[in-house]
């Protein structure tokens, strides 16, 4: 079987202007778009706590927001299909203090002779100094009190120049969740996953992240470089660039959460258009071994055209091996599967209409300028 | 064929071999042991055959997959750090006024870890400075002007507290999940601030959040060894046998052992006389493993119910080794707990006080005397019993450190927390390995009928490499996680990659005109460059992320690694011994691609 019976010799080059200022304009509209929208990050990077519930009865999201709204700023989100009634409740805080619930805890501590009062929201503590011992039940029937749940109140010691120190440790935000959806005695939802993330690791993985993309670039970058001429180099990181701004544009458009799977997307789709790039820069570099006196670009139409049918197979048989997760996969592997697909797409293209143009324009400025010197040297 | 085609047979026949014999305990676990009892490592080790691999080399499955619990646990050293500060001030004022230097006051700045020492005599100011530096070792000058100097906590000193910090913490938590019996709990530093922790199969994270998060308890309480309880009780009500609980009377007085803490609290639950209670001592074993339990067996304390003291009044706990080369600890007791601690010791010389933490005995050394003014020394054993001096330093940091978990809060706060219920980890098993599966399906079937005989033994190449990824990742005991699934999936769609390259060339051949072994053989030759700088690139994406990556991604990266490696192997190899021998073993003219 075979899908090109005869040898190809479609122009691909010749329409790069026209690809080169539709991706352009594609890119910019992403991009825009980015710092406009931004993405819907997940907890993974914007810390918080997430929430997988399943009820047992048939609930819409409507009812679910209503159930929740005693928390304030929750966020429900329905996931899966219909007859599942699972929903995505998502909150800010990773714990029960938050700035009004601090000011109350504040206030129903100060007959105990506060000397000192320190909230770290961040991490759901309140370091606070009192004149007298105190018993550290009634410090935490006190906060509780004020409507924030108490998890432990540590007592640490006494304190330079007098008074004694405590710690009050909030409970978690998952806690008040199910409390509030078991308002009234119901018990009809089971808690399928909760993910924490506190704020300060949420800044660190997203770092993380951003950082490994940046090492993958250089190391691709340099690897290139090395093994082919230094002109293929630019060409294969503008194209790779190009790869993470259209399937960053997926997550963008579709408003599916941005966390640490899609930094593990982003970094296949940086591998799997490498791998498509170097295919055709060393179908390039064969050619250009045997065929003298032709310019790059007629080289490069020639290479891609040999090429062809390689690519076109390979693409359509990792989507095969993708279909299987698109089907069965659920939440983010289904989003996975997605985003791998728009990358795999975009990575094809990118090697024909941004890789290539750019090397065209690198050698062709360079023998302008040997031409000039020549035409100087002359 | 020629003997390069034999070597390479052999080389290949070796390889599926050994892919085998390590699946070995992956399939025990899986259609060998009962349900119930896929998570234990020691009953897979019974079952084995004693030529297959060790059990620890299993193909694990992911907390995403069986259900369980993924914290990371910061450890807030800014607080304990800001406190000791504090106290250093307190400290080198008194230190002044009892060596009768000079008249002088310390202010503590908790914000910026330093103190700032001021002398009503400036001229004195020099010697001052230079007596409570040679004095206070961890603080440094930074500046000075007048009758003012301003000290700071050295940096070193800083980042070994930070350490030291954390690993209290990890004592405090293992010991505590360790009171849990939960099995396969892996705890582990992370960083430099963070301990991760693992629970397979439990559910509730504000019961794990809980247990772990909080500070220890720590309590100074008396032992009563001249009760003849232990040995009573074994007597009139002898434990069974299975429970392992045995009489011993290694520390000079009799108390139950057993390797099992269930077992041993079981039997001696409600057997304590009044007003005394039965504490457990971990036994710790000489090797400490890096995540896990490591108490070899138990033994019994009975204590008073009375806590006289706790850690609530300790300021400092240091470790160091004494002239006679025996491992010591020394603690300091702040005012009233010095008055406590002298009151205590003068009652009870002579007497085994036990050291509490999390309601377990740590340690249980002698007084020997009243011990005034709040400091005390707790002597450990000696070089007579045979231990090393590094098992001796060991045991003296490890007690100083879990005095101070109870004496200096570092808090320990929760940086995160992955939950996973079991029925969604059962759910998603079962859609991961469909997933799988129609995905591979899908392949092998458009590889037969696109390539004919090249495309079926590609498959078998593919099917080889998919069981190298498994073996692999049993090798080195990584988890199987769901993105590690999708990692799979997408190294199926480059192993073929790899196939389509080398059929294309071949086919390309072919068609100029070339033999069809000669078409083989430049097919081969001319694909491998291009195939191994296209694996290395995606292998460069894949390490990058295992680096960064914890948990799911880390299994993912892992996934992504040992698959191209292997498809490597089986897309080149592989494919290329059966396509040789085809061609050029049966003398054929022509070949079927």
């Amino acid at each position: 079987m075979r899908i090109l019976k005869n040898k190809t010799d479609f122009d691909f080059i010749g329409k790069r202007r026209i690809a080169v200022f539709i991706s352009s304009v594609l890119n910019l509209a992403v991009l825009i778009g980015i710092a406009v929208f931004g993405f819907n990050w997940g907890v993974d990077f914007a810390g918080g706590t997430l929430v997988e519930v399943k009820f047992n009865t048939p609930q819409t999201a409507e009812q679910v927001r209503e159930r929740v709204a005693a928390i304030g700023d929750a966020s429900v989100q329905s996931i899966g299909s219909e007859e599942e009634n699972s929903f995505l409740i998502r909150l800010g805080g990773m714990t029960q203090l938050t700035e009004e619930t601090r000011d109350l805890a504040k206030k129903s501590l100060e007959p105990f002779g506060l000397t000192s009062f320190i909230a770290q929201l961040d991490n759901g503590l309140i370091n606070l100094r009192t004149k007298e011992r105190v018993d550290p039940v009634r410090l935490r029937e006190a906060v509780q009190g004020s409507g924030t749940g108490v998890n432990e109140v540590r007592s640490l010691g006494e304190v330079q120049g007098g008074g004694f120190e405590y710690q009050v440790v909030a409970s978690g935000m998952a806690d008040r969740i199910v409390e509030v959806l078991s308002a009234n005695g119901q018990a009809d939802f089971q808690v399928q996953r909760v993910d924490y993330v506190g704020p300060q690791v949420g800044r660190q993985l997203r770092n993380k992240g951003i950082m490994a993309l940046v090492y993958a670039l250089i190391g691709i970058g340099v690897y290139v470089a090395f093994r082919f001429d230094f002109k293929f180099g630019p060409g294969a990181l503008v194209a790779l660039l190009h790869d993470l701004v259209m399937t960053a544009g997926y997550y963008l458009v579709t408003r599916r959460e941005f966390n640490l799977t899609s930094i593990a997307v982003l970094l296949t789709v940086v591998g799997y258009s490498t791998n498509d790039t170097i295919v055709i820069y060393d179908r390039i570099r064969e050619v250009s071994g045997k065929a003298h006196g032709k310019s790059l670009a007629e080289l490069i139409n020639t290479s891609i055209n040999e090429t062809l049918a390689r690519t076109l197979l390979t693409s359509f048989i990792t989507l095969l091996s993708l279909t299987g997760l698109l089907i069965f996969g659920v939440g983010e592997i289904f989003d996975f599967a997605a985003a791998m697909v728009v990358g795999l797409l975009v990575g094809v293209y990118s090697t024909v209409y941004v890789a290539s143009p750019m090397t065209i324009w690198i050698d062709q400025r360079r023998s302008r300028r040997g031409a000039a010197t020549e035409k100087l040297a002359a | 064929m020629g003997r390069s085609w034999w070597t390479r047979f052999g080389i290949v026949v070796g390889v599926v071999l050994l892919t085998a014999w390590f699946l070995l305990p992956t399939y025990y676990t899986y259609f060998v042991l009962p349900k119930e009892q896929r998570s234990s490592e020691a009953e897979l080790q019974k079952v084995l055959p004693a030529w297959a691999p060790s059990a620890r080399h299993r193909l694990n499955l992911g907390l995403d997959l069986q259900g369980g619990i993924h914290m990371v646990m910061r450890v807030d050293t800014q607080t304990a750090l800001q406190k000791r500060t504090e106290r250093r001030a307190i400290q080198m004022e008194n230190y002044i006024r009892e060596n009768n230097l000079g008249e002088a006051e310390a202010v503590a700045d908790p914000e910026k870890l330093e103190v700032k020492l001021t002398v009503a005599d400036p001229a004195a100011l020099p010697a001052i400075e230079k007596d409570v530096l040679a004095t206070f070792q961890d603080f440094t000058r930074v500046s000075e002007s007048g009758s003012t100097v301003v000290l700071a906590l050295v940096d070193t000193r800083i980042q070994q507290f930070q350490e030291e910090a954390v690993d209290q913490a990890m004592i405090v938590i293992r010991r505590r999940i360790d009171k849990w019996g939960v099995a396969e709990v892996d705890v582990r530093k992370l960083g430099s601030d963070s301990i991760q922790i693992s629970l397979p199969g439990q559910q509730d994270p504000e019961q794990a959040k809980e247990l772990i998060g909080t500070t220890a308890q720590l309590e100074f309480r008396m032992v009563d060894d001249t009760n003849p309880w232990a040995a009573d009780t074994f007597r009139n009500l002898p434990p069974t046998s299975e429970s392992n609980i045995r009489l011993v009377n290694t520390e000079g007085f009799p108390q139950l052992e057993a390797p099992s803490r269930e077992a041993l609290l079981a039997y001696v639950a409600d057997k304590a006389p009044a007003d005394r209670e039965v504490l457990l001592e971990c036994v710790r074993t000489q090797t400490p493993t890096a995540g896990g339990n490591d108490c070899a067996s138990y033994r019994t304390y009975l204590v008073e119910r009375d806590v006289p003291l706790t850690g609530d009044s300790l300021v400092a706990a240091d470790w160091s080794m004494s002239q006679t080369g025996a491992p010591e600890v020394n603690i300091t007791f702040d005012p009233t707990g010095a008055l406590d601690f002298a009151n205590l010791t003068g009652r009870n010389v002579g007497r085994r006080m036990a050291i509490v933490l999390d309601d377990e005995v740590n340690s249980a050394p002698r007084i020997n005397e009243r011990i005034e003014g709040g400091s005390a020394r707790i002597t450990l054993g000696g070089a007579g019993g045979g231990r090393t001096y590094d098992e001796m330093a060991r045991e003296a940091q490890l007690l100083s450190l879990t005095l101070k978990a109870g004496a200096l809060p570092a808090p320990v706060t929760t940086g995160e927390i992955r939950q996973v219920g079991a029925s969604l980890g059962d759910e998603l098993i079962k859609k991961g390995a469909l997933a799988v599966l129609v995905g591979l399906g899908l392949v092998l079937l458009f590889m037969a009928l696109y390539y004919r005989v090249a495309g079926l033994v590609a498959n078998v190449a593919l099917v080889l490499n998919g069981f190298l990824l498994l073996a692999g990742l049993a090798f080195f005991n990584a988890a199987l996680t769901l993105p590690g699934i999708a990692g799979f999936v997408l190294t199926l769609g480059m192993a073929v990659d790899a196939n389509v390259l080398i059929n294309e060339r071949i086919r390309e051949e072919l068609d100029s005109g070339k033999s069809a072994r000669a078409a083989v053989d430049l097919g081969y030759d001319r694909a491998f460059w291009t195939i191994f700088d296209a694996n290395i690139t995606t292998l460069i994406a894949a390490v990058i992320l295992f680096f960064m990556g914890t948990g799911p991604i880390r299994g993912f990266a892992t996934s992504l690694i040992i698959g191209l490696t292997a498809s490597m192997f089986t897309a080149i190899v592989v494919t290329r011994l059966v396509i040789t021998y085809l061609v050029h073993g049966r003398n054929a003219q022509s070949v079927s691609i």
